[in-house]
């Protein structure tokens, strides 16, 4: 009897708890459907199931709609953004976590402070700069200016686990005669895998997703990013849902992918900001 | 020691990749920026008349960089400036503080004007010189579909214009019978939902009026002014505009016209074309739609009810700091022959601004041209539409207002007139352009 | 919190005196970087916010202070945009630490599948803004969005709306859309935060028969006290510049009235048809010396100790 009140207790938060992941999981749902519908069977009926799938959208998505050359641009930008970033902003965190020197914490303080730094205060100088130097309108010009906006972040959260390292282990490194850029590589960089490779995510995430930035610096319909692509054509010359949602399965399978598979250091990383 | 060498290597690498991308005009390469990458007519076109200069000169690469227009005026702002930029640029008439801050070439000389009408020439006339080469021009229309209308137990008059009560009662009978009245939507233009509104205020005002009514000399609160506006809103009030107006999107409003739910008309500018005559399937119009043209409604007593507004759209700068002005000049002057503009028309559906023999036109929309052009006959025309030649505040205000909430249903009458005048009418202490500078 | 010991770590770290070439080494890079594409920008956006551009050619113009007096007596535009801005971020912080707060006890109280609701609630983080945009712009449409079939479906049709086609519920719904992507956020930093109290001080309320709100009240969130602070912070901070869920779904309208500071000086740098860069740099260094304000004063309100974890 007991147990059967303590069943009905519950009842209400999993209706609770079932509505949330409606709320949350369904409009996944929706678009995974509608991106393998025509747009004539999405306006016939919004909600129904495919009735056949339509694949072949994706490589229509892919070639004449330009998701390919947009997939690619952001594949490129990111990558080497995230790789630039997490190695500068390594090596700068392991000397602030390793050595003691005059201005340490002034430098510091300025990489911190700029975390919370209007993206407005910067975007308008920056196109400015970006245009007087050869670098507006180009993927070169955009992941230069990806890296410098995540690299307080990312010198952040590396330098909180690298001064978690156990002092002795580069004692003893030294002691056996590494050089100090070996200490960095050979001790700091393996010790704290985990770390780089949760900072790696979140910036991934993060730079996948950008918007702003990409707006603002790109203006050629070859150099775009994958969330300019879809803009461009959610407002575009047709009215063509159907391939604006196949659009978005494009932009959301990768992060869907990685998340499923990594769910748990996805988690960390977005997160690490907010718990140490 | 290994490591920094490594890691200064890698810099330089990198380094280099980043710089690679600033030398790139060297060699004889004529670059053109053009707006309307997803038009395929308009790109084959310009792109047939590219492959024709290059085949005059072997030597010659000519490379069209295809925008969208808000991508274009960024990189252009940010390109004419630093005395860089592409030798010719689309431009639009919207767009002439390209022209009056000195980025442009002017072109009286550099072309042969003999194949261009001489009022698109005027359109970019600016202190005595003409600063760009037009190439297409449209009317403001009110297509509409004849079956509908039929259908409602409406005739159009032979001048294929209704008075404004009879387009009153059209709009209530269509309502009542549960036909949406005039598709149009303002979610993502800042144009499409003031035609009906700007069309009746060019009838009734005429256009000299019409003009200082956006260039900021003539109050809002003018009683014909306030006519019109009362006019309009007792058409939003019966139910004109389909209820999601207000962010319904440009292509929506094409299919909502067309394909579904279905409406009695679509005002639009005669590029309504680009959209329309394309296949089914890529959002087109179905091939046996009983599409017809008329004319905006006539005002009671309205000064101008014969007038319409007619627009260069379209058109080609030459970069003032460009190398090559004879080059891209020739170009333009092969962009501008009778062959071309007559090819322009029978792939492109629109009005050219090259003086082209309109009878012969064929092709599967001839009988289309042949209606398009009948509705031209006497007409008086006001070059533009408001949002191409107002600017910054009052273009903000224009968008807010006139194209969005005021056909919205969403403002009085006196509250629209109120901000009209707070955002547009300058009289007195300041002129039109200090607008922009709050 | 891992404050304390990378604290006490620095102070019993043996001096590491290094070279200055090591230095430059690690340091080089980021640190140029940082000057070149941070610090630099900031102080062009300073300067820039003195100058108006004007044509023909740009020719700067010094004009002092005039950009921020203009801005702040006569511009009405931005004072919408700065009531709306208030409005999303005051609202939507709440709703969104409030919400995140919700979830991450419902999953704390052990239900079934705990972890499966936990990895999907958190999805919506993961996705980009224009995606979430885009969705819910459809999930509001008039005709065929979710939310007006249902209200058809359950006989409330007569409630079907244009949501963000009305200046009275456009910014309600942008907002929505805005919390349903960082709800999940917040319920994964509580929920961390929930698993490391100590269970023996949950135990001993178990005892007492403390009713849940009074365990929450009294004896959860004063414990939380460091997470929350660094939520409403985290979340108001990102209020504040919102931009990309704005400019997707409405693009500042309809009148005005889903305007936030960050799509208005969009909208004066890119989308005016004019060439001066000055007035929109005032409107960002306002904004900034505004945000900068509000954190110290949050810091200080909420946090006892005066100690913000993040920063």
């Amino acid at each position: 009897m007991r147990r059967l009140l303590a069943y009905t207790r519950k009842i209400p938060r999993l209706a609770f708890i079932l509505a949330c992941t409606v709320v949350t999981g369904g409009p996944f749902l929706w678009v995974t459907a509608m991106s393998v519908r025509t747009t004539p069977e999405i306006l016939d009926h919004p909600y129904a199931l495919p009735k056949r799938l339509h694949w072949e959208k994706f490589v229509r998505a892919w070639t004449t709609a330009n998701y390919g050359s947009y997939f690619w641009n952001s594949t490129v930008v990111v990558v080497i953004a995230v790789a630039l970033v997490v190695v500068i902003g390594a090596m700068a965190a392991h000397a602030l976590a390793r050595y003691r020197f005059c201005g340490s914490g002034l430098v510091r303080f300025l990489i911190l402070s700029s975390m919370m730094l209007p993206p407005q205060m910067l975007i308008l100088s920056l196109f400015q700069m970006m245009f007087r130097y050869g670098l507006y309108n180009s993927l070169s010009g955009l992941i230069i200016v990806y890296v410098a906006t995540q690299l307080p972040l990312t010198v952040y959260l590396l330098e909180s686990f690298f001064a978690q390292i156990p002092q002795d282990l580069f004692d003893a490194a030294r002691l056996d005669g590494y050089s100090d850029f070996e200490i960095f590589w050979r001790i700091t960089l393996p010790i704290a895998l985990p770390a780089v490779f949760t900072t790696v995510t979140l910036n991934f995430i993060l730079l996948w997703n950008e918007f702003l930035y990409a707006v603002v610096l790109l203006t050629d319909n070859s150099k775009r990013t994958l969330p300019l692509g879809i803009m461009q054509f959610m407002g575009g010359h047709q009215l063509d849902i159907g391939m604006v949602a196949t659009g978005l399965m494009i932009a959301i399978l990768p992060v869907i992918l990685l998340y499923a598979f990594f769910s748990e250091t996805i988690i960390r990383g977005m997160t690490a900001g907010a718990v140490r | 020691m290994k490591y920094l060498i490594a890691t200064c290597a890698v810099a330089l690498v990198v380094a280099l990749w980043l710089w690679r991308g600033r030398a790139q005009t060297d060699g004889l390469t004529l670059t053109i920026w053009s707006h309307e990458a997803d038009e395929p007519a308009k790109v084959a076109l310009r792109e047939y008349v590219a492959r024709q200069l290059e085949k005059a000169h072997p030597a010659l690469r000519v490379k069209i960089t295809w925008y969208e227009i808000d991508g274009l005026s960024t990189a252009l702002k940010t390109a004419l400036p630093a005395g860089q930029g592409p030798d010719v640029f689309y431009i639009q008439s919207d767009q002439t503080d390209y022209i009056t801050n000195g980025y442009v070439a002017p072109l009286d000389d550099l072309i042969d004007w003999s194949n261009i009408y001489d009022w698109a020439r005027q359109a970019w006339l600016i202190d005595g010189k003409t600063w760009a080469v037009p190439q297409e021009v449209y009317t403001d229309e009110l297509y509409y579909n004849k079956r509908l209308l039929a259908q409602l137990g409406f005739t159009l008059p032979a001048d294929a214009q209704f008075t404004q009560d009879e387009f009153f009662e059209l709009v209530e009978k269509a309502r009542a019978a549960g036909i949406t009245p005039i598709a149009q939507g303002a979610g993502d233009r800042d144009f499409p939902g003031a035609y009906i509104l700007t069309q009746a205020l060019l009838r009734k005002l005429g256009p000299e009026d019409y003009g200082k009514l956006f260039d900021g000399t003539l109050s809002f609160s003018d009683p014909r002014v306030a006519d019109v506006f009362r006019w309009v809103k007792s058409l939003v009030d019966a139910g004109a505009y389909p209820k999601n107006f207000m962010t319904m999107k440009l292509a929506e409003a094409h299919y909502y016209f067309y394909q579904r739910p279905g409406a009695v008309m679509l005002p639009m500018g005669s590029w309504y074309t680009g959209r329309a005559f394309v296949p089914v399937d890529d959002g087109g119009q179905p091939p046996d739609f009983p599409l017809g043209i008329m004319q905006f409604p006539a005002m009671n007593g309205g000064a101008c009810n014969e007038c319409k507004t007619r627009a260069v759209g379209a058109s080609f700068a030459i970069n003032a700091a460009s190398r090559h002005k004879e080059l891209a000049a020739e170009y333009l002057n092969r962009m501008s022959t009778p062959e071309i503009g007559k090819r322009w028309i029978e792939t492109v559906y629109l009005q050219s601004a090259v003086k082209t023999d309109v009878s012969s036109i064929g092709g599967s929309y001839g009988a289309y041209y042949k209606e398009l052009m009948d509705r031209q006959r006497g007409a008086k025309y006001f070059p533009g539409d408001p949002s191409d030649f107002i600017h910054g505040q009052c273009l903000d205000t224009f968008t807010q207002v006139m194209n969005t909430s005021f056909p919205g249903g969403l403002l009085s009458v006196e509250r629209a007139i109120e901000l009209m005048n707070q955002g547009c009418y300058t009289a007195g202490d300041r002129g039109a352009g200090s607008a922009m500078n709050p | 919190m891992a404050t304390t010991t990378v604290a006490k770590q620095l102070e019993v770290r043996s001096a590491n005196e290094a070279p200055w070439e090591t230095l430059f080494l690690f340091l080089g890079p980021a640190l140029l970087i940082y000057v070149a594409f941070t610090l630099y920008p900031v102080w062009k956006t300073f300067y820039n916010s003195l100058y108006v551009m004007t044509p023909p050619h740009n020719v700067q113009k010094y004009v002092g202070l005039g950009n921020f007096v203009s801005l702040l007596t006569q511009d009405q535009i931005f004072r919408q945009a700065v009531r709306n801005t208030a409005v999303f971020s005051v609202v939507g912080t709440l709703a969104d630490v409030g919400g995140g707060l919700l979830l991450a006890l419902c999953l704390f109280a052990k239900v079934p599948l705990a972890r499966l609701w936990r990895v999907v609630w958190f999805t919506p983080v993961l996705i980009s803004y224009v995606v979430v945009g885009i969705i819910w712009v459809w999930i509001y449409d008039y005709d065929w969005g979710v939310l007006n079939t249902v209200l058809r479906g359950i006989g409330l049709g007569s409630l079907a709306h244009s949501w963000l086609g009305d200046p009275s519920t456009a910014l309600w719904a942008v907002l929505l859309a805005q919390v349903w992507k960082w709800t999940g956020f917040n319920m994964i930093v509580f929920l961390a935060a929930l698993y490391a109290l100590p269970a023996d001080v949950l135990g001993a309320a178990e005892l007492d028969h403390c009713g849940w709100t009074a365990k929450l009240v009294h004896i959860i969130l004063p414990m939380m006290r460091p997470t929350v602070v660094t939520l409403l912070v985290l979340s108001f901070i990102g209020k504040m510049m919102i931009f990309d869920v704005v400019w997707i779904m409405t693009h500042g309208g309809p009148l005005w009235s889903t305007e936030t500071v960050s799509t208005y000086v969009y909208k004066r740098a890119f989308d005016w048809n004019t060439f001066d860069l000055g007035y929109p740099s005032a409107i960002a260094v306002v904004w900034f010396i505004l945000i900068l304000g509000f954190v110290a004063l949050m810091t200080r309100l909420l946090s006892q100790r005066g100690k913000l974890e993040l920063y």
